[in-house]
């Protein structure tokens, strides 16, 4: 066997949340006076793939999962049902170094660096402390690693001393991306990692993962809201709603022929400098709760084209074309869209 | 040509902290006609929130609108007595918050506060004010809007609540609404549902709308005129069409260029070196001139706006065309 297995692979993975139940919860339910706690269906059947070297975008709304998936592809989070692999070991399996070497090879990198970065410790303690607890640098030789890791982000190495607080959004971020890089991982998992910076410094950071892809041969999945964001950085693109995959294929795929209504106004809400004084023509609804989703495919109520089945049976993720897989019941399975959608998406 | 609805020169509003004098807003001049979308476009720290509540006089101290003219209407509103402001605020003009929950106070019902609005400004009787507040949330998209009037703010979605927040501002069919990024913390298709409805709206009322942002797509979408803010000013002001494709300020250009749309997926993204002044440390002459590639000696001195038309700019190095636009 030669093929290389991919870096991480999530396979039927299930996560729901439930509230604990204390003793008197558990009485008052035995005794019939109240019901369990519900239970937030965050994953529900997720299979996800990531190649070596590759960027994966995953895009979707508040609610869909995608932050949950990430965690427990980091093993932050174990999940309900289904398994995680890394490198084609099941991640739950591991014990020992074998764990340990695991998890520092994956790093996840927040949306908020202020509320990721100790405020009470230096720049210097933030990012060399990994390595050190780890014992991958000789004592003394963090020093060096800070530095060097500093000026790799982009930063001036004499601002090795600072507190966090004494730093801009957009530089508190690469503090953050420095310290993911110490402990020397091959991928990363970016979990909204430029939404809360301004438009010009969100560029400089898009360029510095780019450019950090190109040196140090990471595999990344950029998990993001931002459609135009994802575009630009991901080799392949995977679209969630509330809790499932809907559609996943390269990048100019989706962009270009998208299979799935979700995906279509997605891709028609994106705000573009060239889309002015237009009339928008929103999909209808709200996106329904976790806790309670709809029967059959979780869009129906909100889709154009929603026909009976779509209530009843869940969409199975089908390949439509090479590569290029959808989850919807349109055309046979296919998730073909309708021809003049498909007319307006290409212009 | 109709006078316009709000004309603003020279706003200044400055914070006295006790590290210095923190010049938010720093000599802004605006312009807004009746049933006109302006988008006031800017990042973090550049004042285009502060403006927005400098209008409706609410800078809570140390803050103070220290200079400049605030002409609504006619009226100048910075020597207008608290009364006289008051009964403005609400009534004809209103304001819209980025978190809905500023608005909306989360023990009471939503009817509640609502009709408490109307009768504030309006001698009317709580049926009718009822009635009013049932047609304003109608209006703004809220389904079944006479049952959902009585729910508490916690019992909507966020698209929702800021829905209710939008109805609120249009209950006395205001002359001016100033949205203080509404959108922003919305999902995608939500965000697309609140713009359908507030562009619908403006254009049936035929109000103004400040709409401040710091996402020029969404402003491209919804308005007519853009003004875009750095440190404290306005650095250009123009219809959409100008300031977007023929932007003459480097920072305009600076921030359309490092939109992925506007580079080859795969590229680098053309950046705006360097960031923001912090506000206490703001370069003499023009602040941009640090992060400025065209930056020579004579940006230590302020610029003054050139106008051409309604286009206006502040700089003494204009980009000239599209292609140096490119670089």
């Amino acid at each position: 066997m030669t093929i290389t297995p991919p870096a991480a692979r999530a396979v039927a993975v299930t996560k729901r949340f439930q509230r604990k139940t204390d003793f008197a919860d558990r009485l008052a339910i035995r005794l019939g006076i109240a019901s369990p706690p519900p239970a937030v269906h965050a994953l529900d059947a997720v299979d996800l793939e990531v190649g070596k070297g590759e960027v994966v975008g995953l895009v979707g709304e508040s609610g869909c999962g995608k932050s949950t998936l990430g965690r427990v592809i980091a093993g932050m989070l174990p999940p309900t049902s289904g398994h995680v692999e890394h490198d084609g070991k099941d991640i739950a399996q591991l014990r020992g170094k074998a764990a340990r070497d695991m998890r520092l090879a994956t790093q996840i990198i927040f949306q908020d660096p202020m509320s990721s970065l100790n405020p009470r410790k230096r720049v210097r303690e933030i990012i060399g402390e990994a390595p050190r607890v780890h014992g991958l640098m000789p004592r003394g030789g963090t020093r060096k690693l800070v530095e060097d890791l500093l000026a790799r982000v982009g930063l001036d190495p004499a601002m090795a001393d600072r507190y966090p607080h004494q730093f801009s959004g957009g530089q508190r971020q690469r503090i953050g991306i420095a310290r993911a890089l110490a402990v020397n991982p091959d991928f990363l998992i970016c979990d909204e990692s430029i939404a809360a910076l301004d438009v010009s410094i969100q560029a400089q950071v898009i360029n510095l993962f780019m450019q950090l892809r190109a040196e140090l041969g990471l595999t990344l999945l950029f998990i993001s809201h931002d459609l135009s964001v994802v575009r630009h950085i991901s080799d392949r693109v995977v679209i969630m709603y509330l809790g499932r995959v809907v559609e996943e294929a390269s990048t100019d795929a989706i962009f270009d022929t998208p299979r799935h209504p979700y995906t279509e106004a997605l891709l028609h809400e994106i705000p573009r400098l060239d889309r002015r004084a237009r009339s928008f023509s929103p999909v209808k609804g709200e996106i329904p709760s976790p806790v309670n989703p709809p029967s059959g495919c979780h869009f129906h109520p909100r889709c154009p084209f929603a026909m009976e089945i779509c209530a009843t049976t869940r969409p199975p993720l089908l390949d439509v074309a090479a590569g290029h897989r959808a989850a919807c019941h349109l055309n046979g399975g296919q998730g073909r869209l309708p021809l003049e959608i498909q007319n307006h998406t290409q212009d | 040509m109709t006078a316009p609805l709000l004309k603003v020169q020279g706003l200044k509003t400055w914070f006295d902290t006790p590290r210095g004098m923190v010049k938010s807003v720093d000599g802004v001049d605006l312009e807004l006609r009746r049933g006109e979308i302006l988008g006031l476009v800017g990042e973090s720290g550049s004042g285009k929130s502060v403006t927005g509540f400098s209008l409706i006089g609410l800078v809570d101290p140390p803050g103070r609108v220290v200079d400049g003219r605030i002409e609504f209407n006619g009226e100048d509103l910075r020597t207008a007595s608290p009364a006289g402001l008051r009964s403005l605020r609400g009534d004809r003009i209103a304001m819209i918050f980025q978190d809905p929950m500023m608005t909306l106070n989360p023990v009471l019902r939503i009817g509640t506060q609502m009709i408490e609005t109307v009768r504030a400004h309006r001698n009317v009787s709580r049926a009718e004010a009822r009635a009013k507040a049932v047609e304003a949330l109608g209006k703004v998209g809220i389904p079944r809007p006479a049952e959902r009037i009585d729910a508490y703010p916690h019992e909507f979605s966020g698209g929702m609540r800021q829905r209710v927040a939008i109805a609120i501002a249009l209950l006395h069919e205001p002359d001016l609404i100033i949205a203080d990024e509404p959108t922003t913390a919305l999902d995608v298709t939500i965000q697309s549902q609140i713009l359908a409805e507030v562009q619908k709206l403006a254009a049936e009322m035929g109000l103004g709308l400040i709409w401040i942002s710091h996402d020029l797509g969404v402003v491209a979408a919804l308005a007519q005129r853009v003004a875009v803010m750095y440190a404290g000013r306005i650095v250009e002001r123009g219809t959409i069409d100008e300031v977007l494709d023929t932007p003459r300020h480097p920072y305009t250009a600076g921030l359309i260029g490092s939109t992925p749309m506007a580079n080859v997926r795969g590229q680098p993204l053309r950046q705006i070196p360097g960031s923001a002044p912090p506000p206490l440390g703001r370069p003499e002459g023009c602040p941009f001139r640090p992060r400025c590639a065209h930056a020579t000696d004579i940006c230590r001195t302020e610029p003054q706006e050139t106008l051409a038309g309604g286009h206006g700019w502040r700089c003494f190095h204009p980009l000239q065309d599209a292609a140096e636009v490119r670089t």
